[in-house]
């Protein structure tokens, strides 16, 4: 089975998720016939029926299930959904990384849909859509009442045409924009030399992903002809993706070993993912930039540089999205499919960063330190995200040690950390997170930080 | 009305109002198999249940299930797992450990505004218009109400000592045991010369007879006769659709009080006033509230459509469909559906749309507040009106609180007593009987 990382909280909004058909053979046998289930659905059943036959207007009974299925699966978590044939087709598509919409990764908060963040090169970037922007109507339609699925269906459509959507901000007027939907094909890897410096940005863990980094890292090779004086890998708002995109860009970092473990419900299906010997990127420094946004398939990558060694990781502590979703056709696919939180993973260290996400070794923020709260979302924000398994043993702890608290590492290091804002004027688009990377692999002090983080 | 179901108008906007509650539905045959789309929910709960990251409870998976699907219906329909009914049934009898007493707060005091006559408190010898000064010995003063009713409610069987103040009296000690009293649904007083009842909601299954008891306490209060009656149904989101019949019937005589409709023509019942008026001279002005729901709605819309009472203050919320309450074989809690929409008996439906006072008046001043407002017709997947014409409340009708006018005090109630006390009250009446 491959495994999909979905982006934070977007349902089929960026069609970014692998399937595979491969598995099903295998649930079959496994079906459990529990008495208590077969109760459980004759109830589900009786409810349908009476819904069908008295409700005051007539109901579609498909509609009915998908709700009934859809209401199931979000009392799970935020990232387990149905997808119905329609929306399992078009995945099919867009698995590829191309599909035709606006362009931009979305979640719901307070029934309104809520821009992750918009993708490089899409209508909606360039028409200055940004992260943290809601959007309160389509075509001049609410979205309150319609679930995320729906109202991306709506945004979605067919290559030339126009939605307009009513964009409101915090202190602003609400404003229309109308954007032309087409192909966004996601070059998810954009690289650049900044004072001199090779940068890789990587937007989302799609198929090209990989390859992308090859090309790039090829790329900055002959721009500066030679040997990389250091590589700043940016995975600022990247929400994740396909879990073997993510093994993959880490074994341009790593000769070898571990990059990330995942585990499922009994700990018994524990399966570890290993990096390719040999690395692209031998003896070259690295910063990887991660903000509050950095979730999933970026937090395996930084979780993996970070716990092996083999690079700094630089920014705002991660979004902390610890669970993979597995995409299970469902009759092949002509059911749809079942999108479902199977399993969590660990970075090589062994550490779940579901709700906690990966801290930084070095501090840096994009905003002042104004007394304002820049903070983002973050998975523990979320509703019914699930618990972190290690903050479920810290609550058993200190009742059977008779409330005594151990001060934990992580406590303490949450006491000594320091934040570098940026300086009093400095202006916010100038990026004060990739300033300072630059600065760190200018400066000639990596190897001395990194060392110092090593003991 | 059917005797099978329990039909229930209840609160606008949450389950927590279901008060109404009467007898089981036989078990229908289910003929699941028919349901393309079961087979794919069966699988998906397999899966889930053998694959997810953690354990999970399947009972839970399908209150989720349900949930989703109902929600989807409209925000009326809802499923009630077990342990929810069973609380709700309790609620709906409201009983709790007390002394049988409504309470006001009056100078720094516990004033009695009402005792109920099968309360201890009554049969203690106190009544209406005493003041309690003290609880087991402490002094009320400087405490707010709730803190001072705290005290004195407690559980049924432990007695309380209570320091009584009858006017003119010296004060004494008296000991009432407490006891498992029911509230009452309404509250009552004299104001200014004309009888004011409030109706809270619709949940309460004694609500008519408390209120043809106050009734007929307000006319001994009022020498015999009560020159004019205010109902006020601000803010009552309803509740028992029996009850808002039962209550429309005290004040016609005979005819349709309402009608409900299911999905087909062909379900429709009647509902009808029992023949024989309360008080049939007596002026009635119903005051209402964007708040105002289904079951207030159908008190306001069936004595507005007879001719039988003039309708003031706001536009009312709009909820039109009739919600039954179906328990569920095996204990397993209940189905909360929307069965029904219901119509004035001049066929109107006030889905979306509401009850248009005949008198608009605005409780506050003039601040814009008329466009920001909830109502049925803005809440998700709310059910439509097939009647679109428009029924918006015109902005220069609306009497509003002059700017001199204390803000303590209450401008639309001012407005229904100034109707009564004039010839402005038979006006509206017959500016009703011109529009039909």
């Amino acid at each position: 089975m491959k495994y999909v990382l979905p982006v934070v909280g977007t349902v089929a909004a960026v069609g970014l998720f692998a399937f595979s058909t491969a598995n099903q053979a295998a649930l079959a046998v496994e079906k459990p016939s529990y008495s208590d289930t077969f109760e459980q659905l004759d109830l589900f059943a009786d409810v349908m029926a009476r819904v069908r036959s008295d409700y005051v207007v007539e109901v579609e009974d498909g509609e009915l299930i998908e709700d009934a299925i859809n209401g199931m699966l979000q009392s799970l978590d935020p990232h387990s959904s149905y997808v119905n044939p329609d929306d399992f087709l078009r995945l099919q598509e867009q698995t590829s990384g191309r599909y035709v919409g606006v362009g931009m990764e979305v979640t719901q908060e307070d029934g309104y849909v809520k821009v992750v963040s918009p993708i490089d090169g899409s209508p909606a970037k360039e028409a200055g859509i940004k992260s943290g922007d809601y959007i309160t109507e389509i075509d001049g339609k609410t979205v309150l009442g319609l679930s995320l699925t729906e109202a991306v269906n709506i945004i979605r459509g067919e290559t030339g045409e126009s939605v307009t959507l009513t964009i409101a901000r915090i202190d602003e007027e609400p404003q229309d924009i109308t954007l032309i939907r087409r192909a966004v094909d996601r070059a998810v890897v954009t690289h650049e030399i900044k004072d001199g410096v090779p940068y890789i940005r990587i937007s989302q863990f799609n198929e090209k992903a990989a390859p992308g980094l090859v090309e790039a890292i090829a790329q900055l090779r002959r721009d500066v002809d030679g040997k990389l004086p250091g590589v700043i890998l940016d995975l600022r708002t990247n929400p994740g993706g396909l879990l073997d995109q993510s093994i993959k860009i880490s074994s341009a970092f790593l000769d070898g070993g571990e990059v990330v473990s995942t585990r499922g419900r009994e700990g018994a299906d524990q399966q570890s993912y290993t990096a390719e010997p040999g690395q692209l990127l031998k003896g070259v420094p690295v910063v990887v930039l991660i903000d509050e946004a950095s979730a999933s398939a970026s937090e395996i990558v930084a979780g993996a540089i970070q716990d092996r060694g083999r690079g700094l990781v630089m920014g705002m502590t991660s979004f902390g999205k610890g669970s993979v979703q597995s995409l299970i056709p469902l009759r092949g696919g002509r059911d749809g499919a079942l999108r479902l939180t199977t399993q969590r993973y660990y970075t090589p260290s062994g550490r779940s960063i579901q709700g906690t996400g990966i801290d930084p070794d070095l501090f840096v923020s994009s905003y002042p330190n104004d007394g304002e709260d820049h903070t983002r979302m973050s998975e523990a924000d979320l509703p019914n995200s699930i618990l972190n398994e290690d903050a479920e043993e810290i609550v058993d702890d200190s009742v059977t040690e008779d409330g005594v608290t151990d001060d934990t590492t992580e406590d303490a290091a949450e006491d000594e950390m320091i934040i570098d804002y940026p300086p009093e004027g400095f202006v916010i688009q100038d990026d004060h997170q990739l300033q300072q990377a630059i600065a760190l692999i200018k400066s000639g002090d990596y190897d001395q930080r990194l060392a110092e983080l090593q003991n | 009305m059917s005797p099978k179901q329990g039909f229930v108008l209840a609160g606008a906007l949450t389950a927590s109002l279901i008060a109404g509650w009467s007898y089981a539905v036989p078990p229908k045959p289910i003929d699941a198999p028919s349901f393309e789309k079961l087979q794919i929910f069966a699988d998906i709960l397999t899966i889930v249940e053998t694959k997810y990251v953690e354990p999970v409870e399947t009972q839970a998976l399908i209150e989720g299930a349900l949930n989703g699907a109902l929600a989807k219906l409209d925000p009326h329909s809802s499923y009630v797992p077990p342990t929810t009914f069973t609380e709700q049934r309790k609620a709906a009898r409201r009983e709790y450990g007390g002394l049988g007493i409504e309470v006001i707060m009056e100078g720094g005091l516990i004033k009695i505004s009402f005792a109920l006559e099968e309360g201890p408190a009554f049969a203690a010898g106190i009544r209406s218009g005493d003041f309690i000064t003290a609880v087991e010995g402490e002094s009320i003063l400087g405490r707010d109400l709730d803190e001072a009713v705290e005290g004195i409610r407690g559980l049924a069987g432990d007695p309380v000592t209570v320091t009584v103040l009858t006017p003119d009296q010296e004060p004494r000690d008296i000991s009432v045991m407490r006891a498992q009293v029911r509230g009452r649904a309404i509250r009552h007083r004299v104001e200014q010369g004309l009888g004011y009842v409030v109706l809270e909601s619709f949940n309460n299954t004694e609500l008519t007879t408390d209120l043809e008891r106050a009734l007929e306490i307000l006319s001994e209060e009022l020498g015999g006769e009560i020159p004019g009656l205010i109902i006020d149904l601000r803010g009552n989101r309803g509740g028992l659709l029996t009850q808002s019949v039962s209550v429309s019937g005290l004040f016609l005589d005979g005819g349709e009080v309402l009608s409900v409709r299911g999905r087909k023509d062909i379900d429709t019942e009647r509902y009808h006033a029992e023949a024989g008026e309360l008080l049939p001279d007596m002026p009635i002005v119903v005051l209402v509230s964007p708040g105002s729901a289904s079951a207030a709605e159908i008190l306001a819309g069936s004595l507005q459509d007879r001719g039988r009472a003039v309708v003031v203050g706001r536009r009312t919320f709009g909820k039109g469909s009739v919600q039954s309450v179906i328990p569920l074989p095996g204990n397993k809690g209940a189905l909360r559906m929307t069965t029904q929409r219901y119509y004035t008996p001049s066929g109107k439906s006030i889905q979306g749309r509401g009850i248009m006072p005949d008198q608009l008046v605005s409780a506050l001043d003039d601040n814009g507040e008329l466009r920001r407002r909830i109502r049925e017709d803005s809440l998700p997947n709310a059910l439509r009106n097939t009647d679109t014409s428009d029924y918006e409340e015109i902005y220069d009708d609306v009497m509003f609180p002059p700017e001199t006018f204390p803000i303590d005090e209450d401008f639309q109630l001012r407005t229904a007593v100034d109707i009564l006390k004039t010839s402005r009250y038979q006006d509206l009446l017959n500016a009703q009987s011109d529009l039909d």
